[in-house]
């Protein structure tokens, strides 16, 4: 089946596929992901602290912070084979995204002891940065001697009632600032909204909510383009999960194809049902393709050629497991429409992680725009 | 003939250097950029020959046989500057297709005779393979050659039969014996003089109202035994060993890259990039054809890195021949009323041929395997599906 191919010299990718099988046999993914959906829980800590182990969770954070010092292609690697075995934590918000503001950040106490929580998983570090409709949170900092004062409201924040700290992006003046601000400050309220896929997505109320100035950890988050990096590595993260997702969809409906049989015959023998996997199959393969592109891209070409291959491969792997796995359930037939059937959750899986962070079509326009800008 | 060098020995970057700048020198600007997919060999004789005078017509044959011996990055290389400049495509079955097929299958004779005048344009080849009853499903081919002494006699008809009306020679695939279980059995490659008494070679018209692919009939046609290739009954396999990494180029994304600058000209000029749900529909046609930019090299990379390409290479032609439809489709949709003429639309300082791309982008998906028998064949060799 289709995967991103990268030459992998010293194995370590080989080795990251590895251990993610190994760990999808202690835990299984869809099983853990009902689970949490019966408990109405927000996050598995269990399994968070299991990831944390095993190394995942601070891959790409330097090494001065404790982190393993890997690149985005170690990341994707990871994240592809997260993908296939529908390990559904959300890893690509709270290492990826709080990971790369944490990176960037200025150096000080608190920066370091949230970077050794998060690669621990003893802090669940989650961003808060966007409002409902995906554009910048609407959250005002008022910062004086006495400290920081915080009021507005940010959304789709994940992990909301497991976190320990937000990163919370706030306007001050004519900047973004990023904060630190412990979850349970007063001032702080929140409320969750489950997701398709059995987590939830919280909108977190500031009614001025006081954090000491220490706690502010960078500044000019959109002129340094801190933000901007730190959602491109976000969103190459999610298209390699996207694509992991597809992959092992469209394994599971050529097994289950071949399995099931009608008129005497597996269903995989007709003509109709074998053109209808092999465009899942080629939609598979072409985002793959588009992420090492992007890869690709980010190594060689960094800046403009770089940043449309991302938009690029995030739109492609969306579009594409949205597209398998709904082909998916429905070559499952009734089967595929049951709760049961772990098909369907692949399908809500690639729904969520589609719309996060931009879906196909905006992303595409944002490319064109990109593109034809002189 | 110039003397050749070890091209393979260059960077890809020195090698790509030295092919465009002596390709743009030399190749005529009249023919760049030509309306015409398949022009007539004499349409582009004089390009021909100065690729032939250079020692650069030949991209993949052996050094010994006047080719250059490119590897497969370095041909990958040769026909994306070729794509590039605009250069015209010449009749390429020659090249393309007999000589590699006597390279590794014919005699000492066949070749000596044979590839030079391939080389000087001599000899102009065709492709005598699809059949009236035989075309997605070939292998049922009828055009029959019996053994009569020294001689083959031919008898049949072949269609399809791309620019057989410029060429003197027809690669042509016979049925010699019958087996009815397996109907690739009992094919039997010749060399067949089209100037032999007995052959009739009638042009079709194609959607495009041009003459680019012919029928040619045989009757009785006596081919000598000398122009048998490989062994009587045993073709089919030859036939199908020279398609060899030639087929990632029927996916290059060089085709919908065209339609696609065209369109943007066009949108351009009727300002259409100002109508969001234009701009819509083109951010999902530039998007597709970048991606296929990214899934071409997916499979160069294959070849670079292994000589060779799986049957998966297939979902390249799949997928480049339906978008370069959609293209021209959304490049008559924005045409609005005019997108009923024939002839090119005013654009700008200068003209769209919307029609002729919108005509030619129905070939693509039909010619080299139609995308459903392409499909059936990912189906079976990629996915295994059951038969």
């Amino acid at each position: 089946m289709p995967e991103i191919i990268l030459e992998d010299p010293d194995g370590t990718f080989a080795m990251l596929r590895d251990s993610v099988a190994a760990f999808a046999q202690r835990f299984d993914g869809a099983r853990v992901l009902r689970a949490r959906r019966g408990a109405g829980r927000d996050l598995d800590r269990d399994i968070w602290s299991a990831m944390a182990e095993a190394g995942w969770l601070g891959l790409m954070l330097p090494e001065d912070l404790g982190g393993a010092g890997l690149g985005l292609s170690e990341q994707a690697i990871l994240s592809e084979a997260l993908g296939r075995a529908l390990i559904t934590e959300p890893l690509a918000q709270l290492s990826v995204f709080s990971g790369a503001l944490l990176a960037g950040a200025e150096s000080g106490e608190e920066r370091s002891r949230l970077a050794e929580g998060l690669i621990s998983g003893s802090l669940v570090v989650s961003p808060a940065w966007q409002t409902t409709d995906g554009g910048y949170a609407a959250v005002t900092a008022t910062i004086d001697a006495n400290g920081v004062t915080l009021s507005g409201t940010a959304g789709l924040v994940v992990a909301a009632a497991s976190a320990d700290i937000f990163l919370v992006v706030a306007r001050s003046n004519d900047e973004r600032v990023l904060i630190s601000v412990p979850a349970g400050s007063d001032g702080l309220s929140l409320s969750e909204r489950p997701t398709v896929d059995g987590a939830t997505l919280a909108e977190l109320r500031f009614d001025g909510c006081h954090v000491a100035t220490g706690q502010v950890l960078a500044r000019d988050l959109l002129g340094s383009g801190l933000l901007d990096d730190a959602i491109q590595a976000t969103r190459l993260t999610l298209a390699a999960e996207l694509a992991g997702a597809g992959s092992k969809a469209l394994e599971a409906t050529v097994d289950y194809t071949r399995e099931r049989v009608q008129f005497g015959k597996p269903i995989a023998s007709f003509q109709a049902i074998q053109h209808r996997l092999v465009d899942m199959w080629s939609a598979a393969e072409f985002s793959c393709a588009a992420i090492v592109n992007a890869l690709e891209r980010l190594a060689d070409e960094p800046g403009k050629p770089a940043a449309l291959a991302v938009l690029a491969a995030k739109a492609r792997a969306g579009d594409a497991a949205v597209d398998i796995t709904r082909k998916a359930i429905h070559l499952h037939g009734a089967m595929g429409f049951t709760d049961e059937c772990d098909i369907g959750l692949y399908m809500k899986r690639a729904v969520n992680l589609n719309a996060t962070l931009g879906n196909p079509a905006q992303l595409r326009l944002q490319f064109v725009a990109l593109e034809r800008a002189a | 003939m110039a003397g050749q060098q070890d091209w393979n020995s260059l960077s890809d970057a020195e090698f790509r250097e030295i092919f465009r700048t002596w390709v743009d020198e030399n190749c005529p600007m009249h023919l760049r950029n030509m309306r015409k997919q398949r022009p007539v060999f004499d349409e582009v004789a004089e390009w021909y020959h100065a690729l032939a005078e250079k020692g650069w017509l030949s991209p993949v044959w052996p050094q010994q046989y006047g080719g250059m011996g490119l590897n497969a990055a370095k041909h990958i290389i040769y026909v994306e500057e070729w794509a590039r400049l605009g250069c015209p495509r010449i009749p390429d079955h020659g090249i393309g297709l007999v000589g590699p097929l006597l390279i590794e299958f014919g005699t000492e004779e066949q070749k000596a005779h044979y590839l030079p005048r391939i080389l000087s344009g001599e000899d102009v080849w065709c492709q005598g393979y699809s059949e009236p009853g035989a075309g997605s499903d070939l292998a049922s081919l009828r055009t029959a050659a019996v053994r009569d002494g020294n001689s083959f006699i031919v008898n049949g008809q072949k269609i399809w039969t791309t620019l057989a009306h410029c060429a003197n020679w027809i690669l042509l695939l016979t049925r010699t014996s019958r087996d009815e279980k397996v109907k690739q059995k009992g094919i039997t490659v010749l060399l067949v003089d089209l100037t032999s008494p007995g052959v009739t070679v009638r042009p079709i018209e194609n959607l495009r109202q041009e003459a680019d692919f012919c029928e040619v009939f045989f009757e009785n046609v006596r081919v000598p035994a000398e122009n048998l290739v490989g062994e009587v009954d045993k073709g089919w396999n030859l036939a199908k060993a020279v398609l060899g990494h030639e087929r990632i180029f029927l996916g290059a994304p060089s085709r919908p890259e065209v339609a696609l600058s065209r369109l943007e000209q066009l949108a351009e000029a009727r300002g259409a990039f100002s109508d969001p749900a234009f701009v819509a529909r083109y951010a999902r046609l530039r998007l597709d054809l970048y991606d296929l930019g990214s899934a071409f090299e997916r499979f160069a990379k294959q070849l670079r890195d292994n000589g060779t390409l799986g049957a998966d290479v297939s979902v390249l032609k799949i997928f480049c021949s339906e978008l370069y439809q959609k293209i021209t489709e959304e490049t008559l949709d924005i045409a609005g009323e005019e997108a009923r003429f024939l002839d090119d639309l005013p654009a700008g300082n200068g003209h769209v041929d919307a029609m002729n791309l919108y005509l030619d982008s129905r070939a693509l998906a039909i010619f080299g395997g139609s995308n459903e028998i392409q499909r059936t064949i990912l189906a079976k060799a990629v996915l295994g599906l059951p038969s």
